[in-house]
Parts: structure tokens; C-alpha cells; sequence
């Protein structure tokens, strides 16, 4: 199937989403309130840290409502659009993979785009109002606006191939939920946090091994500084770890066996 | 006597499932060593490159406040409100109101039974750890330290339990309480000295988490600051008297919420 029609599929399935969850309008409605305002907490307490401790790693209180604003967009629109990818556990335990499995659609495309996260739009939305913020108080230049998308890209991409790395865990444990779960948690808690105060092998950890960092706190300083060499260096690191989780999704979907059940998946 | 063997029965009838199934203790291991270890490291770097001193306090208080309020959360008395949740919205409490037991009562301690033996044993592990790498500051080897550690600890408890219960009441009311846990839920995170210790709160920012009812469930955070041994009663009363409060809205929303229900049978 050419890319294309991947891509149609894709923005199908996720216009769909979107129009069965909003059919709950009260319910739709106060989950992306909620989630904007339940945002908020973590920029409030990064500013009140950022106004005892002071400047850290040069990162100014700002600089945390620009991180907060790349984290919550990649955040979601990822999980808008692929929660899927974080209910493989589930599906394997309960056989509801074979439908996907018998799908002549793309595997990975059809399972990401299986469910939505409504309170991720409250995310994205909220991003977008950090993201304009940040973007008058450094007074962004052209140049600095295309590197927020290109960044935003970039961010979103290593998001992504790294919740498939670690859903894909879900075909090597009997109770892969929980394990998922406390993997996920290790991944993604450290993006939350201030991301001034990693240095040295803590900053190596978080980059290379654990790629945290990418999804905010490098591109907060990449637009900062334009730097081009992080730039580069980032863009890198995504596209392999893209390739190694595509690699990983591939080699673990081979250990899934059906469980056959009478309903057919559900 | 016949709610107390019942409360005895629930507790060990789920004690003994997780330590058969110890996929809730993986999760709680993680969740502990993202959030906690983590924010400790970045913390020690933070003080390291402040001279050691912040907002006048060291490394060594604000490592143990926030492991208190990690530790604690182990317990995870908070899901009490999404429990309550599920059960009016997959129809469970038809099922559990014809029992004869309290309702809420059966849900408390189901909740203290789930979270007890994540608690107990990463705790364990965890202090000595804490102990063998930082010390013990001043502040515990007062003699008050540990009587008045237990006493806040178990208001912490009660206070935690009635405010979540109290929201996941709202189910009655409202089809997602979502939207409402996570802003409670976050007033207690900031209030209740997580990322950001109470020894580094702005003064208004610390009357409000003294005297709101979020701050009062975090109030073994205090224990470890050098005021608690002249100001330890207040706090305590302050829990009490939220705690009274809480078990009058508690009761008064029950009451109405039981008026809300039909059976349907079948």
C-alpha cells in the first residue's frame, strides 16, 4: 500500500476519533479544560523553584512555559492522534490484536490510530498558548519560527518511536501492562522536570540513552541559541531511534500469537 | 466488631494477591525511582552548584520532605476516586449497595488494602537507602519526631481518603470526574511539597498550603523542618479539623448521592 494511502487512512481514523469523542460534548468539553488548567500546575511550580534557585543551566522561568509548550504539543498530538500504541498490552492480553492483524491497512498505522486521548487536545491546546507566549517574550525571528516546527517535528517523531519501543515490550512479558506502564513512567516523568538542572552525566543519560530530553528541553535550547549542531545532533538521534522502533515494533509483533477468542477481539 | 473483621479481611485478602501478583510493586518501584530518585539527583546538583544552601535550607531537609511525600503516595490513597467512579459507571454499586456492609467504608479500606504492601516494602528498601547515601538530619532524632511523624501520617491518611472520596462522589452528579481529580489532585501536588519542597515555598504560597485542605493531607512533608517541634500541634489540629469537615461533607454527599441511584436490576 503506497504512503499515501497510509496517510488517508490515518487522517481518517483519526477524524473519526474525534467525532465519537466529541459526541460526550460535556464530557469532551471538560477533559481538555481540565487537562489545560491541570497543565498549568507544572509551570507554577517550576516558576515558584526557578525564583528561589535562580537561573540553572541558563534557563530562565521562561524558558520552563517554552519547555512545557513543546512537551504538551508533542504530548498531543501524539496521543491524539496514536494513543493506540499505548493499549498494545492490552490488546495482546485480551486477543483484540487479531482484528488489527487481519486489517490489510498498515499494522502499526492501524493500531496507533485505534484510540484517541481526549484530554491530549487539551494538551496540545495548551501548548499552543505556552509555545505564542514564549515566542513574544524571546521575540522570535523568522529563522526561529521555522525552527520551532522543524523542532515540533522532531519532537513529536522521538516522542513517538520511543512509546513504540516501549509498547512493543508488551509481546515479551506475560504482565505487560504494569510493565509498560513502569517503563513509561522511567521515559517520560524526567521531561516535566526542570531542564537547566540536567548536567553532566545526567544530561548524557537522558539524551542518548534514555532520550527524554529530546522531546523538550534540547529543542527549548536549540531555538534559544540557534544552535544548528544540536540541531543536527538531535535530528539524528530521531531518525535512528524511528528505525530502531519500526525495527523493534516488527521483531515483537512476530511473538504475538492469537488467542482465538470466540468474540473475535472484543 | 463485625466492621473491624471486615476491614482485617479486606486488607489481607489483597495483601496476600500482591504479594502472589507483584506487578502493582513494578509499577510503584519505577514510578518511585522516575519521580523521586531522579528529583533527588537533579536537587543535589541544584544545591551543589547554589554552595549547598537554598532559600536556608540543605540538601539533606529537602531530600527527606520529598521523599515523604513520594513515600506516602506509594499508598496511592487518591485512586479511591476513580474506584468510586467505575463503580456507578459500570453499574457496580447497585451491586455493592445491596451488601451488607457500608459502601464507603468497604471502598477505604479496599483502597488502604491495595496500597499497603507497595508501601511497606519499597519503603523499607527506600529509607535505608536514603539513610545510607544522605543521613539522618537533626530534625528526626528529636524525640517528638517519630510519635508525631506517626500521628500526622494517619490524619494524612484520613484527610487523603475523605477528599478523594469526597470528589469521586461527584460521579453521582457528574459522568467524567476526570477533569475535577486532576485539579485536586495537582493542588495537592504543589501544595503538598512534591517537585518543589515546602522549605522552598514563597510565604503566601505557604499560608495556603497550611491552611487549604490539600496542603493539610502533605502535612508529613513538614516533619522533617525545623519548625515542627515547636509548631507540630497546629499542624495536627489543622488536619483535624479538615478532617472533621470533610467526614460531615462526606457523609451529607453520600446521603444525597444514595437518593440518586435506581436499581435496575437484571
Amino acid at each position: 500500500m503506497s504512503i499515501k494511502n497510509e496517510i488517508k487512512f490515518a487522517v481518517y481514523a483519526i477524524k473519526k476519533n474525534i467525532e465519537s469523542s466529541a459526541e460526550l460534548r460535556t464530557s469532551f468539553l471538560m477533559n481538555v479544560l481540565g487537562m489545560m488548567i491541570n497543565n498549568v500546575a507544572f509551570i507554577l511550580l517550576w516558576m515558584f523553584f526557578a525564583k528561589s534557585a535562580g537561573p540553572i543551566g541558563g534557563w530562565t522561568p521562561m524558558d520552563i512555559i517554552g519547555m512545557q509548550g513543546f512537551l504538551a504539543i508533542s504530548y498531543g498530538i501524539v496521543l491524539s492522534a496514536g494513543n493506540g500504541i499505548r493499549k498494545v498490552a492490552e490488546y495482546t492480553a485480551s486477543g483484540a490484536l487479531d482484528r488489527f492483524m487481519l486489517s490489510p491497512k498498515n499494522l502499526l498505522t492501524r493500531i496507533a490510530t485505534s484510540s484517541m486521548n481526549v484530554s491530549a487536545i487539551g494538551d496540545l491546546f495548551f501548548g499552543i498558548v505556552c509555545m505564542t507566549i514564549y515566542s513574544i517574550a524571546i521575540h522570535v525571528s523568522l529563522i526561529q519560527v521555522f525552527l520551532i516546527f522543524a523542532l515540533l517535528i522532531i519532537s513529536m517523531v522521538s516522542f513517538f518511536s520511543i512509546i513504540i519501543i516501549i509498547y512493543s515490550t508488551s509481546f515479551f512479558f506475560i504482565d505487560a501492562n504494569n510493565v509498560t506502564t513502569g517503563i513509561y513512567e522511567l521515559y517520560f516523568t524526567p521531561a516535566l522536570f526542570h531542564g537547566g538542572a540536567f548536567q553532566g552525566i545526567m544530561r548524557f543519560v537522558f539524551t542518548f540513552v534514555v532520550p527524554t530530553l529530546l522531546i523538550a528541553s534540547i529543542p527549548v535550547e536549540i531555538l534559544k541559541n540557534i544552535s544548528l549542531d544540536k540541531l543536527l545532533m538531535i535530528f539524528i538521534l530521531t531518525i535512528v531511534w524511528l528505525l530502531v522502533s519500526i525495527f523493534i515494533f516488527n521483531k515483537a509483533i512476530r511473538r504475538y500469537e492469537s488467542s482465538n477468542l470466540m468474540t473475535f477481539g472484543n | 466488631m463485625k466492621g473491624i473483621r471486615l476491614s482485617k479481611k479486606i486488607v489481607a485478602t489483597l495483601v496476600k494477591d500482591q504479594v502472589n501478583y507483584p506487578s502493582r510493586l513494578i509499577i510503584d518501584t519505577f514510578g518511585l525511582i522516575a519521580r523521586c530518585g531522579i528529583l533527588l539527583i537533579l536537587y543535589w546538583y541544584i544545591f551543589k552548584i547554589n554552595g549547598g544552601v537554598l532559600n536556608g535550607t540543605t540538601f539533606i531537609f529537602t531530600a527527606w520532605s520529598i521523599f515523604f511525600y513520594f513515600s506516602f503516595s506509594v499508598l496511592r490513597l487518591r485512586d479511591i476516586s476513580r474506584l468510586i467512579m467505575q463503580d456507578i459507571q459500570s453499574g457496580n454499586i447497585e451491586v455493592l449497595f445491596s451488601k451488607p456492609m457500608s459502601y464507603l467504608f468497604y471502598r477505604i479500606w479496599w483502597q488502604v488494602g491495595l496500597g499497603v504492601y507497595s508501601f511497606v516494602v519499597i519503603n523499607f528498601f527506600a529509607t535505608i537507602i536514603l539513610i545510607l547515601m544522605l543521613g539522618i538530619p537533626s530534625t528526626m532524632t528529636i524525640g517528638i519526631f517519630i510519635p508525631t511523624y506517626i500521628l500526622t501520617f494517619i490524619f494524612s491518611a484520613v484527610l487523603s481518603l475523605l477528599l478523594y472520596t469526597v470528589v469521586g462522589l461527584l460521579s453521582f452528579w457528574i459522568d467524567d470526574i476526570n477533569p475535577i481529580y486532576w485539579i485536586v489532585d495537582k493542588a495537592v501536588m504543589i501544595l503538598g511539597g512534591s517537585y518543589l519542597p515546602i522549605a522552598l515555598f514563597p510565604v503566601l504560597m505557604y499560608k495556603i498550603a497550611l491552611y487549604s485542605p490539600f496542603g493539610a493531607t502533605l502535612f508529613v512533608t513538614h516533619t522533617v523542618s525545623e519548625s515542627w517541634k515547636t509548631n507540630w500541634y497546629q499542624l495536627v489540629g489543622i488536619q483535624f479539623i479538615w478532617i472533621v469537615i470533610f467526614v460531615i461533607l462526606t457523609f451529607i454527599m453520600f446521603k444525597k448521592a444514595k437518593q440518586r441511584v435506581s436499581v435496575n436490576g437484571g
